[in-house]
């Protein structure tokens, strides 16, 4: 809906130039139908494109040397709309008719449902309808990875938040004071809180039917640690624990469904994935999938968090509108979203791991706990991410590892940039310095002693046949950041200085390509050539901030049909273009893209082919840009791009094109958590900076610089803001983000003035990236993933930095000025 | 309550309720969308608009308050089609992602350069620290503001 909103800027037939010049052109014009047809006959017998597999195309554009615009930083066209006020978030698409809903949250951290008693809402005018599970009329399961959640509770709740009913009323203010009549009774239940309680109780179960308050369990089993341990000259042990972080994307959750439109149920919503936002909805009202459209229009801000959430609003809001038959809208307050949506991991991470004189890691041995909260969501998937990660970007022989996902009575666990990474990230890096510490080495000498190259095998025994730039990166950054030079003067500075102390640390950090578990990936998209020579594109990825279908998208056609951006629409986020997966997993570009390039170089394949034969030339000799296919060493000699797409409709070629690609994927035994995890990894290492004032515990980060190994670098600009982002995002979480819970498991401080996150009088300097592109053969021109990579060492690299700088051991996030204090022993911890 | 006041150079009448707050009357009466709520509480500056050329909080104003005064939301800060120079920049620079933050930053970005032709980065922060952003770092924004200063000042030479 949205994305129809950006038209061609006027009309675009006035912007191209019509280039009939060509005498070749217009004498093969005038020859006669008799031959005309047989040529085309001839001509298209010739066309190959359906043997052509994604593959070929795909490396065929790998090996590309030089490009148009690919590596450019070309602007992202929905800047201009963004700037001027006039792009549309779903908020801005309500109707005065729409019913208001409200969220009626449970004040119960684990208690059984007695009674919901709604006439008192009821009375109040204005109000249509209250919802509880009862009036679901599919299925109230939207268990992300295992069916353990209701949409609406059922029989009991499992956490302060939880949503019971759902009110609807003609404005807000009333919905606002029905919610607060509907009257639920509970019968409490005994709570856990505490993650190592709840894994160790029998008697409190938060999900009966479970058996246990385990809801998940990963493992890896590589090598004898045993052994391992044995031949390590050093060994250092560790329990970490890192925090809950909320998204606080500016845009709070938000949905708007309209009940008969197309004669489907339609959905505008702040969502990451609308194909699992549709298939969610559809489940829960009984009705087939085709039936429900979901439109995402721009969204102010994802980050994982409407990956989760984003569905669940969607159903809400489609529910209503189904039932009432009436436009329904939901937007969570921030207080709503704080309470109820899931958060990043909270985890509690035990890791020894033991290295020999000379350096190398002989072995290590982890447990990761994941308090998961209510839910289990994502968990399974963030858990297992963790676990397959836990060796860092470097060769371990030996390796035992566990992973537990937990229930408790807290909010629950989700999807958030670095998915389970950062914090097993955090520990590796804490462990590798000290460990290089003991050893006397350097720590960077010592990580690249070990770090995984082409040829070497991961933690989970997988090959590393490619892509694996991580060495090169750490090298490159080592000298840019200057490391040496400043570790040895800020240990001098330190000694002069009394209250100020510098530091600086590394986090090197690896993140696999696509989904997790095994689960197959593919990208999908639609391309097709108008009339008039403009281009659409569908893709079911959304635009949430990171900018793939408004900047790399555009880039990928211009490049191989040589049009210009002004002539390319892409139509995002919506169910009625092809499947494309969701946008998380820094996949937007590096898988999204990849259905793009498929269906752009079909389309490509026929019309240069169409074009050495209306030239004379081979297809070889034959360039697509500049609006134009023009003969490579002879530029005077051309086809417009108008005119070639004009023959193409006269000849019967079909000028539209799906570009599905199925990721290749190997096989992986969860017994022992051996064999193919990912397709490839993206890797990146970032240095920071600090000072530390020792007076009041606050850390200022001075400069960070980044490098990232991420394959092919499509638009420099939007990676450098990808970067600079997630810095900043990850710096927040490191230094001053933290959710309060109180003993009932309710989050005290759910608004942005008792959450904090950083201003930018915050910020450090932030260096531009060094870039190793170590390209990827299955990515579009061998792109990797980008949006998440350098929030994962943030944790890492900046506790290396304050370790560094205080001498102290860092093994518990967040370093806020109070707890770097209980670090120096000034306050008790 | 009747009022009228002036929005983006066009007057407007109309009731409205003692209670009621600026935003609501921009974004839902008078469907100004390009202002955004974010916090309803003064924490994040997205609602930010010129009131006699002064930013303040639609979130924290009540309408009755802007009687005979004049508003400038976002969707007056372009003349037509044409960017004013921090739009241009804030494109050009790669300072917007989401978006949603972004009417806020332009309009405190206007009122800056107007009353300072060239901030100094520490201006900058100064200025716009009331506003938060979850999407680019702000580094990019920072740039922006630079780069619209100068815009500015070589369209005045
Ligand atoms: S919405 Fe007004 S300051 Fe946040
Ligand atoms: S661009 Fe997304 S919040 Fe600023």
């Amino acid at each position: 809906m949205c994305g129809l909103r950006e038209a061609l800027p006027e009309d675009v037939t006035s912007l191209i130039t019509l280039t009939l010049s060509f005498s070749g052109f217009e004498v093969f014009k005038l020859k006669d139908l008799l031959i005309y047809s047989c040529l085309s006959l001839l001509w298209l017998s010739t066309m190959s494109d359906t043997s052509v597999g994604p593959e070929h195309l795909i490396s065929k554009w790998l090996e590309a040397k030089e490009f148009l615009v690919v590596g450019k930083s070309v602007s992202r066209i929905d800047a201009l709309s963004k700037a001027l006020g006039t792009a549309k978030y779903t908020e801005d698409y309500l109707m005065s008719e729409a019913l208001f809903i409200k969220q009626v949250l449970s004040p119960e951290p684990h208690a059984i449902i007695k009674s919901v008693d709604v006439s008192g809402a009821l009375r109040i005018p204005g109000v249509a309808r209250v919802f509880t599970a009862s009036d679901i009329p599919g299925i109230n399961q939207v268990g992300y990875a295992l069916p353990d959640q209701p949409l609406l509770a059922e029989r009991k709740v499992r956490y302060v938040g939880e949503v019971v009913a759902l009110v609807a009323a003609s404005d807000y203010e009333k919905a606002l004071r029905a919610a607060e009549e509907v009257r639920v009774g509970y019968e409490p239940l005994p709570h856990i809180l505490d993650p190592l309680e709840a894994m160790e109780r029998s008697d409190v179960l938060i999900h009966e039917e479970a058996g246990s308050n385990i809801a998940f369990r990963t493992k890896v089993r590589k090598g004898d640690v045993v052994e391992g341990f044995s031949k390590s000259d050093v060994i250092v042990e560790n329990e970490y624990r890192t925090h809950h972080q909320d998204h606080i994307y500016l845009e709070t959750e938000a949905a708007l469904a309209i009940p008969d439109m197309e004669g489907r149920v339609t959905i505008i919503g702040g969502i990451q994935y609308p194909h699992l936002a549709r298939d969610i909805t559809a489940k829960v009202l009984g009705i087939p999938s085709s039936f429900v459209k979901v439109v995402v229009p721009y969204v102010g801000g994802g980050f994982g968090g409407k990956d989760d959430e984003g569905p669940l609003a969607a159903a809400k809001a489609g529910l209503v509108a189904y039932l009432t038959k009436k436009p329904a809208f939901i937007l969570y307050s921030r207080e709503e979203s704080i309470i109820i949506h899931p958060k990043r991991e909270a985890a509690i991470i035990r890791y020894k791991s033991g290295a020999s004189g000379d350096g190398k890691l002989q072995a290590i041995e982890v447990t990761i706990i994941h308090d998961t909260g209510a839910y289990a969501n994502r968990s399974p998937f963030i858990l297992w991410r963790a676990t397959m990660h836990s060796s860092g970007p470097y060769e371990v022989p030996n390796a035992r590892v566990d992973g537990y996902a937990v229930y408790t009575n807290k909010v629950y666990e989700g999807s958030f940039r670095a998915f389970g990474n950062a914090s097993i990230q955090f520990a590796v890096e804490r462990q590798m310095d000290q460990l290089a510490d003991k050893l006397g080495m350097d720590p960077i000498e010592f990580r690249l002693k070990n770090i995984l190259e082409p040829g070497k095998y991961t933690v989970t025994g997988q090959l590393l046949d490619h892509s694996v730039g991580v060495g090169d990166a750490v090298r490159k950054l080592a000298e840019v950041s200057e490391w040496r030079r400043k570790y040895e003067e800020y240990k001098k500075f330190n000694k002069a200085s009394d209250r100020f102390k510098r530091g600086i640390g590394i986090g090197v950090a690896w993140h696999g390509i696509s989904t997790s578990r095994g689960v197959p990936d593919w990208s999908n998209s639609y391309v097709k050539i108008e009339k008039d020579g403009s281009v659409t594109v569908f893709t079911g990825i959304t635009e949430i901030g990171q900018g793939s279908p408004t900047s790399s998208h555009i880039q990928i056609v211009c490049e191989l049909l040589g049009v210009s951006p002004n002539h390319v629409k892409v139509v995002f986020g919506g169910t009625d273009a092809p499947d494309a997966g969701a946008t998380h997993a820094s996949r937007g570009t590096s898988i999204g893209g990849i259905g793009v390039l498929v269906a752009a170089a079909k389309l490509r394949e026929r019309l240069v082919s169409l074009a050495a034969s209306m030239l004379n030339v081979s297809p070889e000799d034959v360039v697509l840009r500049d609006e134009k296919a023009q003969v490579k060493n002879d530029p005077t000699r051309y086809v417009s791009w108008k005119d070639l797409v004009k023959e193409a409709m006269s000849r019967g070629v079909e000028l539209s094109a799906t570009g599905y690609f199925f990721l290749p994927k190997g096989k992986f035994d969860d017994t022992v958590g051996q064999g193919f995890a990912y397709p490839a990894y993206s890797y990146i290492a970032i240095v920071s900076e600090v000072e530390v004032d020792t007076w009041t515990g606050q850390v200022r980060v001075l400069k960070v610089w980044p490098a990232l190994a991420a394959g092919r670098i499509i638009n420099p600009q939007q990676v450098e803001g990808q970067v600079e982002g997630a810095v900043v995002q990850g710096m927040g979480y490191v230094l001053m983000e933290q959710l309060i819970f109180d003993e009932k498991g309710r989050i005290l401080n759910p608004d942005l003035t008792d959450y904090v996150i950083p201003t930018i009088r915050d910020i450090p300097e932030i260096a531009k990236p060094v870039y190793v592109e170590d390209v990827f053969k299955y990515g579009p021109f061998g792109a990797k993933g980008v949006g998440e990579m350098a929030l994962i060492p943030m944790p890492a690299t900046l506790s290396n930095a304050v370790a560094n700088a205080l001498g102290v051991n860092v093994t518990r996030l967040p370093l806020t000025p109070e707890n770097i204090l209980k670090l120096l022993g000034k306050v008790r911890g | 309550m009747k009022i009228t006041f002036k929005v983006n150079g066009e007057p407007v009448t109309m009731d409205v309720k003692p209670n009621e707050l600026l935003i609501n009357v921009l974004r839902d009466k008078l469907k100004l969308t390009g202002t955004k709520y974010v916090c309803g509480i003064g924490e994040c500056g997205a609602c930010t608009v010129l009131l006699d050329g002064e930013p303040i909080l639609s979130c924290l104003t009540l309408a009755v308050d802007v009687n005979g005064r004049e508003v400038t939301t976002i969707e007056g800060i372009s003349k037509g089609d044409e960017l004013s120079e921090v739009q241009e920049a804030f494109v050009e620079e790669g300072a917007i992602q989401c978006g949603y933050c972004i009417p806020g930053f332009i309009i405190m970005g206007e009122y800056l350069l107007r009353i300072k032709q060239k901030p100094t980065e520490d201006e900058i922060k100064e200025y716009l620290r009331g506003n938060l952003c979850r999407c680019t770092g702000y580094v990019n924004i920072i740039k922006a503001i630079k780069k619209a200063s100068e815009l500015k000042i070589s369209k005045t030479k």
